[in-house]
């Protein structure tokens, strides 16, 4: 599968990656226009970067670039978990589904959204909660439960955890473009969960159960790291307007953060959202290593459009064991 | 889809669910996740565990049977696919099916030695006593010391592959449980209420994580309850089935309502009347095209027999 295949490029042979950032204060305001804007500045800028000559030794990429979406499949991952009356779990369906329409009127052939819950197996039951149904149509059509997509035998391209192999869905192998949507939330055991994290939801249950308890056992970090380094998503929509911190993913305290941060790095994406967070990505184990061979983690390699982080900055709290993330704690030592 | 809506729930069964699932069967006899999907063991189960229960027994079931014959690994456990190498928590389902079938015996003997074998992952005893130690800290608040069975193998136990293991034991021919068997019942049910959320119900298997108290969910409910059938005079039992009567009204998944009809109708409690109804849940999303769901949906409203079957005597050690 040609998405398992592309090359794993050190931070200096890359160029820089493009993030935006949008003050977004409501789930009641039109996201298409805000989404395909922000898609067609940014397709914009691949384009001009397309056009200049690619340095020495630097492997050709396999994978499709934004500005390359025509007559593409796009397969949106958004982070659906559990019943959510304050929108601070799941990604909200209204971004979800203007990403969709967003994707099409820029020429993709088809755009999927698809997800495997974690921890409930009843996804109709999680995805009705999220109110999907209501933002795209019934859900036989518009959404593929990953849990239970047909699977194929793929050996990972690093060997950060113990695991050698995974089983993973046909929908996102054989997608051209693949979008991980989460939330903007902190983690009681990864630290932060953003849109490398999110990728553990293509894991399918119905090969490894409720929760997918063999990424823990092989390591929570490590196992984060093979699946972005063999699946490799292309871009990444964070839902920050309504976060989470604290004892994140599911029990921590709802948090406003009034942003939607695009990018088509996922790295570049993590390591702005933690910066927004207030937190440091370098401090996270996982966003650490994909920093080395997925995408940039340093702020002097992600080209920054739209809002600054200065602006929207908005320090989240942690757990106690993450006390060493945080930005403000970091600052005082110095 | 109107004509769904107002079916009776038997026309629904048979007009509707039944022939999706009888269509569905893949030529090696097996059956997908979806109609048109690759044989799964799980899905197979479910539409076997379906169809013996609504039709007298036929060559559709017998084809199914030799499908699972033929997917059980060396060592006696079922993968989740047939490319796998390593068995996993359908050995419970595949067992479950398959003791209603005689030319099976063998099969399901070798499942059940491999279920009563398979032992879950847990902190040393030294991360336990250091756990006990430092309270403060522990991430989840329960007995690490009880044993069930995870989804896969060398991983925790969780509620709902322990329910399916304990089910497959109790359902199977006495002279077919290994020893110990009673030994790993007890203590995966005595792990079952340990993992009890406060309010009654279960989760997936953590109760309480970092001291906040987790939400129960009707899936791993109905699985645990299912499990504990013949314990009904226990509280925590009662607390459970009240909890899933509360919940019922506001259940959006098809396959929860399914599985939570059959658990009522097991534990011979009237269903409520504010329950949402399967046929207007089938309109909704057509189930996602899920086997599973179906065949649980055929097993909620069409099955003359009780279902999973009750019985007197419960994990009891074949040479005790």
């Amino acid at each position: 599968m040609q998405r398992t295949e592309n090359p794993l490029v050190p931070p200096f042979r890359r160029p820089p990656s493009h993030v935006a950032i949008r003050r977004v204060d409501s789930y009641e305001r039109d996201f298409f226009a805000l989404i395909y804007e922000t898609l067609r500045e940014l397709q914009k800028r691949e384009t001009a970067e397309q056009t200049r000559p690619q340095a020495p030794g630097v492997p050709a990429s396999t994978s499709t670039t934004l500005a390359q979406i025509r007559g593409k499949t796009v397969l949106l991952k958004p982070n659906f978990v559990t019943l959510d009356p304050l929108s601070a779990i799941n990604t909200h369906p209204a971004i979800v589904a203007a990403a969709r329409e967003s994707f099409l009127k820029l020429g993709a052939a088809q755009v999927l959204i698809g997800d495997g819950p974690a921890l409930d197996r009843d996804t109709e039951a999680v995805v009705e909660s999220v109110r999907l149904r209501e933002y795209v149509g019934p859900l036989q059509r518009s959404f593929t439960d990953l849990n239970v997509d047909d699977v194929a035998r793929v050996p990972l391209r690093t060997r950060a955890s113990r695991l050698k192999e995974l089983y993973l869905p046909k929908t996102v192998l054989a997608a051209d473009f693949v979008v991980s949507m989460p939330k903007l939330k902190t983690h009681h055991w990864a630290g932060v969960t953003l849109s490398l994290k999110n990728m553990f939801g293509i894991v399918p249950g119905g090969c490894y159960g409720w929760p997918k308890n063999v990424l823990h056992w092989a390591g929570i970090d490590n196992a984060i790291l093979d699946i972005n380094a063999t699946v490799r998503p292309d871009f990444a929509i964070v839902d920050g307007i309504n976060g989470m911190e604290g004892n994140g993913p599911i029990q921590g305290v709802p948090k406003k953060t009034n942003v939607v941060v695009f990018g088509n790095d996922p790295v570049a994406v993590d390591a702005t959202c933690c910066r927004i967070m207030g937190l440091l990505p370098e401090k996270i184990k996982y966003l650490a290593g994909a920093g080395t061979l997925l995408g940039h983690l340093n702020h002097d390699k992600i080209e920054q459009l739209g809002e600054s982080i200065a602006s929207v900055r908005t320090p989240f709290a942690v757990l106690k064991e993450f006390e060493g993330i945080k930005e403000v704690d970091r600052q005082k030592r110095n | 889809m109107p004509v769904v809506q107002s079916a009776s729930d038997t026309d629904f069964v048979f007009s509707v669910c039944l022939p999706l699932l009888q269509t569905a069967q893949n030529s090696d006899g097996g059956w997908g996740f979806h109609s048109g999907s690759p044989s799964r063991v799980e899905a197979t189960c479910w539409a076997l565990l379906s169809l013996i229960h609504l039709e007298p027994s036929n060559e559709q079931h017998e084809t199914g049977f030799r499908f699972l014959r033929g997917t059980q690994l060396p060592d006696g456990s079922w993968p989740s696919s047939a490319e796998q190498s390593v068995g996993c928590w359908a050995t419970s389902l595949a067992c479950w099916v398959l003791e209603s079938d005689p030319a099976s015996r063998e099969a399901v003997a070798a499942g059940l030695n491999w279920i009563c074998k398979d032992l879950p992952r847990g902190p040393s005893l030294f991360q336990r006593v250091i756990s006990s130690i430092n309270r403060r800290n522990k991430v989840v608040a329960q007995d690490e010391s009880l044993q069930g069975w995870g989804w896969t193998p060398d991983t925790a136990s969780w509620v709902e592959p322990t329910a399916f293991a304990l089910i497959a034991l109790d359902q199977a021919p006495k002279e077919l449980l290994p020893n110990g068997a009673g030994k790993r019942c007890q203590s995966a049910k005595a792990l079952l209420y340990n993992r009890m959320c406060r309010e009654g119900g279960w989760n997936c298997g953590n109760p309480m994580v970092y001291g906040v108290p987790g939400d129960p969910l009707v899936e791993p409910t109905v699985w645990a309850l299912l499990a504990l059938r013949n314990e009904s005079q226990r509280p925590e039992v009662a607390k459970s089935l009240a909890w899933l009567e509360k919940s019922i009204p506001t259940t959006l998944g098809a396959g929860s309502l399914a599985l939570a009809k059959i658990c009522f109708e097991t534990f011979a409690k009237e269903w409520p009347p504010n329950a949402p109804d399967l046929k207007d849940l089938y309109a909704k999303n057509e189930f996602l095209a899920s086997i599973p769901v179906l065949a649980w949906t055929c097993l909620a409203l069409g099955a003359k027999t009780i279902w999973p079957g009750t019985k007197a005597v419960v994990c009891t050690d074949a040479k005790n």
